[in-house]
């Protein structure tokens, strides 16, 4: 059953203009992003997950730049639109995001109800009380009680504020809303507490989450699709039967990914962990990039870039390996 | 909440200043004592003189002298001065703690007083005057090109500005007043040479003007020194503001930028920033002392200057002791004002 | 490996540096700086000029209140240039059983402006007569006499401003009104100029510079047969002399800024290295040990920031009139600090990392753990603390020294300052006096604060703009 694509990025590319190089974080990746879907995006640090993130909201950290590529929603090339109405329109009102270390995002100086009546105002006319209803609304959705309100945020725990930012990413209602590594450091209960947040309000509420996380065991527990980025670059995209399945995943990669991972109700045995560091991206070799670290690197992998082709239905691989030629 | 953590702060600056006045009083004790005893002499000796005027008599030379030896151990034991090292070191903090400063020895108040206190008070306004319309002056330019520094950063005027910081960093504040003084008051006599006042100072709205027209060339040294280095940590204060997720997370939410930058950011990156400007007013005071005596302004500093050459010690330790009473005091009202617009010092969790 | 490391890592931290322009211009002036230091000796306009600075006998040749000799690029070659004069012809003779000695120092003079003194400087021995005469261009003379006897050898100096007054009076006054000559006295006029002023009215109240040769002609009777005389000279104390003047006093200034160089970086480098050293390790300690030892040492330290800096140091400097050295510990007593809790936190963050516990587990000891693992991690934002901590070491022995409280034996810019402002060289506008000694403090201030921030920069990459 093929869903309605609620955002099309295509050939994105977003470099980082240092010093020392330019760092290519995102380099010509392609993908959609499905309504009511979760999108698991994975990968170690530093492969450009966060990165993509913030080019989603035409929001590159500097040095960054976003040099190519399209982000298509309905219809509309974003990175095409000016600042001001890519804050408008696209910003929190149809893309929201949920920031990596989530208990540095909110001001603190500001009380809750002081930022999010903010957000509100910036992009709904309302009423002092509707307002409030709304926050009150949204904080009890994510379990929390109205008090939390006229708190600062240094008052609240780890897990209570990352409950506020999720009810601060839900309450405008957006189209998709990106997680980024949401859990990271929160302890262990309160982390399966959020996973199980989040897989309760995608039934509610129905909007689309792309979740960005290096804990394959997660992904698992609530993606429907994984996204597997490597250097930059989009290794492998599947279903999550065709990702967790047991036939595996296509590309050595990703394999070698789920091996390293623990996975959250299986016993394990024995962690494998991949050799080597993920490469420069200033400088990244030839061919495929995951060549120097690949245990079944073939000839061409060294000198031939390799596409991103689909291998199945909804499944695309980027790997000479998995080719048939 | 905020009191209590207040009533602490402050209780913990009286605690330092006995602490620092105990310490100025032993390593100064000795020379303290040598012109203390001087004094004592010299007091007796006057006593026994307008004694003898009066006394006629056959024993009256020997009179004089039981009455020198009486009244030399009497002052002696009121000053502490027969008692043991540690005991003398103690009277003298207790007696500099409460103010008691004693009498300097060649420097006198506007009304002709030797008591130190009194000398030193009626100069404390003038500097505090001074350095604080400098301060405020500094710190408002220097916050103003600071936040312009942060908005632009490693642009043409973030660079030249962050250029100037460095050129003015080595740069002693008495320097650039001796060379203003001799272009404004040597080759281009517009503004005076120093003091504060005309002699003798004119009446009225007069007097007021009068007193501008003296502070326009200590104020302008002291504020195009300064506000480079305000300038500059406000820039970094805000820069590191900037990074913050919670600015990128405000960005996100659809936050116009111009609330991002006048409100989150600088709302958070306040506190530093009045820490920082309040910082740069208590380092002046240290700093007055030079400065206030090339341009002859009778405040504390230029004090320092003139006991110094004349060697009045009770001045030079009764100066020390007022001006470091204001300095712990300036940094209590610092924490103070800090706690108050960070909240999460106010309630008094671990800041 | 553990060298490899760090060698490593100064590689990095080099090339970073390398590409903050300011920085590498900071370390090129410091280079400058230190070449001064190194090239002092040459550099001195006189040998002796650092050690006798305050010996006023060692000057007494130069003028006084001299403008830099640049000024006369400026304004047309007006100012004569300060010059010693050997002797062009010497002619020894006998007369009897004396014997003389005749000797001849001509002097071109082009200025604009006369000099400011014309002197003639021998050394004598035993009983000797001088005669002397200046023949001016215009043929008109002055002349003196002068009979010394002397046990050993003795410099003798005749100045036309101090011993010849009357005899130029006398001169000049021929050629003036009879009027105003009437009404002047010796003392009243400039000598000087009345020498190097055109015969005719005016010579005595408004004299008109005279260009040409004058020639000082001496006949010298050594009357005792051990009797001679030795390095004479024709000593022209111009207007301008050296690259930056001279002060009230005769001195150089060229030279004492030289000197003052040396002295600068002494107190600086030393300054700031002792007290960042100090302040690091007892950062590093405090939180590396942390309980009671963290609270004892903290407390120590809060008591140090209440204490005022200078007014502390002067009252200090007043009380025991320590020498420069002295002062450098003083200062080390209080500047320490400045680190301190930076360093204390950037250790505890160390310390949380897991190879601080595996080197604890390891059961290395306390000392290696902060020598070998925590304070190394430390010297790149030593480097930059020290590095701009240079500058106040500096200012503040100047801000002593211009109370008057500084050590006597050496020269320091803010010593030549204080010489400069007592005598009031401010309010008579001798900037040659003021602004050298206070621009070299900040040029050497600047070239830290470049080398200071450069670094500061790379340390914290959220100041990072690209």
């Amino acid at each position: 059953m093929e869903k309605e694509r609620i955002l099309e990025i295509s050939d994105l590319e977003l470099h980082y203009f240092t010093h020392k190089g330019v760092v290519k974080a995102v380099d010509a990746i392609t993908f959609d992003v499905r309504r009511g879907e979760t999108l698991g995006v994975v990968g170690e640090s530093g492969c450009g997950k966060t990165t993509m993130g913030t080019a989603l909201l035409n929001m590159p950290t500097p040095p960054g730049r976003i040099v190519g590529g399209r982000i298509l929603m309905d219809g509309q090339d974003i990175l095409k639109l000016s600042e001001n109405e890519i804050r408008r329109r696209v910003r929190w009102e149809s893309i929201s995001m949920v920031f990596q270390g989530a208990m540095n995002c909110l001001t603190p100086v500001y009380t809750i109800e002081k930022q999010m009546r903010e957000t509100l105002q910036q992009h709904r006319q309302m009423e002092r009380q509707e307002a409030r209803e709304r926050m009150k609304n949204y904080l009890n959705l994510v379990g929390l009680s109205d008090d939390v309100l006229r708190r600062y945020p240094h008052e609240l725990s780890g897990g209570m504020k990352q409950r506020v930012v999720i009810a601060t990413a839900l309450f405008l209602e957006p189209k998709v809303i990106i997680c980024d590594e949401p859990t990271t450091a929160l302890d262990v209960v309160v982390q399966a507490q959020i996973i199980n947040l989040l897989k309760d309000l995608k039934e509610q509420v129905g909007v689309s989450f792309i979740f960005i996380t290096h804990d394959l065991s997660i992904e698992a527990e609530v993606s429907d699709r994984i996204l597997v980025m490597y250097a930059g670059r989009i290794v492998e995209l599947g279903t999550n039967e065709q990702i967790y399945g047991p036939q595996g995943p296509a590309h050595p990669y990703t394999q070698r990914l789920l091996a390293a991972t623990p996975r959250l109700h299986e016993e394990v045995e024995a962690l494998a962990f991949i050799p080597g560091t993920p490469p420069d991206l200033i400088d990244p070799p030839p061919g495929c990039r995951f060549h120097p670290r690949c245990s079944v690197v073939m000839e061409r992998c060294a000198h031939d870039d390799v596409p991103l082709r689909e291998i199945e239905p909804d499944h695309m691989v980027a790997c000479w390996r998995c080719f048939d030629e | 909440m905020y009191w209590k953590y207040a009533a602490r702060r402050v209780f913990y600056a009286i605690v330092m200043f006995v602490i620092t006045v105990a310490i100025f009083s032993a390593l100064f004790n000795a020379v303290a004592e040598r012109v203390l005893r001087s004094q004592i002499r010299e007091q007796v000796s006057a006593e026994v003189t307008s004694l003898g005027k009066t006394l006629i008599g056959q024993n009256r030379s020997e009179v004089l002298a039981r009455v020198r030896v009486q009244r030399t151990a009497e002052l002696t034991s009121m000053y502490h001065l027969d008692e043991p090292t540690l005991s003398r070191v103690f009277w003298r903090t207790v007696d500099s703690v409460s103010f008691r400063l004693g009498e300097a020895t060649i420097i006198k108040s506007s009304a002709g007083e030797k008591d130190v206190l009194t000398i030193v008070g009626e100069r404390l306004p003038r500097t505090i005057m001074l350095f604080s319309v400098a301060a405020a002056i500094d710190v408002v330019l220097g916050v103003w090109l600071g936040l312009r520094k942060a908005r632009k950063a490693g642009g043409f005027m973030d660079k030249a500005t962050s250029i100037g910081t460095m050129i003015v960093f080595g740069m002693p504040a008495w320097w650039l007043g001796m060379l203003l003084i001799m272009f404004f008051a040597f080759t281009l006599p517009i503004f005076p040479s120093g003091g504060i006042h005309a002699a003798p100072p004119p009446q009225g709205i007069g007097f007021f003007l009068d007193l501008l027209w003296h502070m326009v060339l200590p104020v302008f040294t002291l504020v195009i020194l300064g506000f480079w280095g305000r300038a500059y940590i406000t820039r970094n204060i805000v820069l590191g503001t900037l990074q913050e997720d919670f600015i990128m997370s405000a960005r996100a939410r659809g936050i116009s930028e111009r609330r991002v930058l006048f409100g989150h950011t600088l709302r958070t990156a306040a506190p530093p920033i009045v820490t920082m400007s309040l910082l740069a007013m208590v380092g002046s005071i240290s700093g007055a002392l030079i400065f206030e005596g090339i341009f002859s302004w009778p405040g504390m500093g230029n004090l320092y200057w003139q006991a110094v050459q004349q060697n009045d010690i009770p001045v030079l330790m009764g100066d020390l002791t007022i001006t470091t009473g204001i300095y712990i005091l300036a940094l209590a009202v610092l924490d103070l004002v800090y706690g108050f617009l960070d909240p999460r010092v106010k309630v008094g969790g671990k800041a | 490996m553990k060298t490899k490391r760090s060698v490593s890592q100064a590689r990095a931290l080099w090339a970073e540096f390398r590409q903050v322009r300011f920085g590498v211009l900071g370390l090129v002036m410091l280079a400058l700086f230190v070449l001064i230091v190194l090239f002092q000796p040459v550099l001195l306009s006189k040998a002796d000029a650092a050690n006798r600075w305050r010996d006023m006998t060692y000057w007494l040749d130069n003028p006084r209140y001299a403008l830099p000799v640049w000024v006369n690029w400026f304004t047309g070659r007006d100012y004569a240039v300060s010059k010693i004069i050997p002797a062009s012809s010497v002619v020894d003779s006998t007369s009897g059983s004396l014997r003389m000695q005749t000797m001849e120092f001509p002097y071109e003079f082009k200025a604009g402006r006369p000099p400011s003194d014309f002197m003639f400087k021998v050394g004598v021995t035993g009983r000797v007569s001088l005669a002397m005469e200046i023949v001016r261009p215009d043929g008109r003379t002055v002349t003196y006499n002068k009979s010394t006897t002397s046990e050993g050898s003795q410099i003798l100096r005749i100045s036309v401003a101090q011993n010849m007054m009357d005899r130029v009076f006398a001169m000049a006054s021929s050629a003036e009104d009879p009027a105003i000559a009437a009404s002047r006295n010796p003392r009243q006029i400039d000598s000087i100029a009345a020498l190097f002023g055109k015969a005719q009215p005016g010579i005595l109240s408004t004299p008109e510079v005279l260009n040409g040769t004058y020639t000082l002609r001496l006949q010298a009777a050594l009357a005792s047969p051990t009797a001679k005389i030795d390095s004479a000279e024709l000593v022209i104390a111009g207007g301008v002399q050296g690259l930056l003047g001279t002060d009230g006093s005769k001195r150089d200034l060229w030279s004492g800024l030289i000197a003052g160089t040396k002295w600068a970086l002494i107190i600086g480098l030393l300054t700031s290295f002792i007290s960042v050293a100090v302040g690091v390790l007892y950062g590093v300690a405090a939180g590396y040990f942390g309980g009671w030892v963290d609270s004892l040492m903290n407390r120590i330290f809060e008591i140090f920031v209440s204490i005022p800096l200078l007014p502390i140091l002067i009252v200090m400097s007043a009380v025991f009139k320590p020498s420069i050295w002295i002062m450098i510990i003083m200062m080390c007593i209080f500047f320490w600090v400045g680190p301190v809790k930076t360093v204390r936190s950037i250790a505890l963050q160390i310390k949380e990392t897991s190879y601080i516990e595996a080197a604890h587990g390891l059961g290395a000891s306390h000392w290696r753990i902060l020598f070998r693992h925590m304070v190394p991690q430390l010297i790149p934002y030593s480097f930059a603390s020290m590095a701009l901590a240079v500058p106040g070491a500096i200012v503040f022995e100047a801000s002593i020294s211009l109370i008057g409280l500084g050590d006597a034996t050496v020269v320091t810019w803010g010593q030549i300052l204080f010489d400069a402002f007592s005598s009031g060289a401010v309010l008579q506008g001798i900037w040659w006096w003021v602004i050298p000694p206070g621009l070299a403090m900040a040029a050497l201030g600047m070239t830290f604060a470049f080398i200071g921030f450069a670094m500061d920069t790379i340390l914290n990459p959220r100041l990072k703009t690209r």
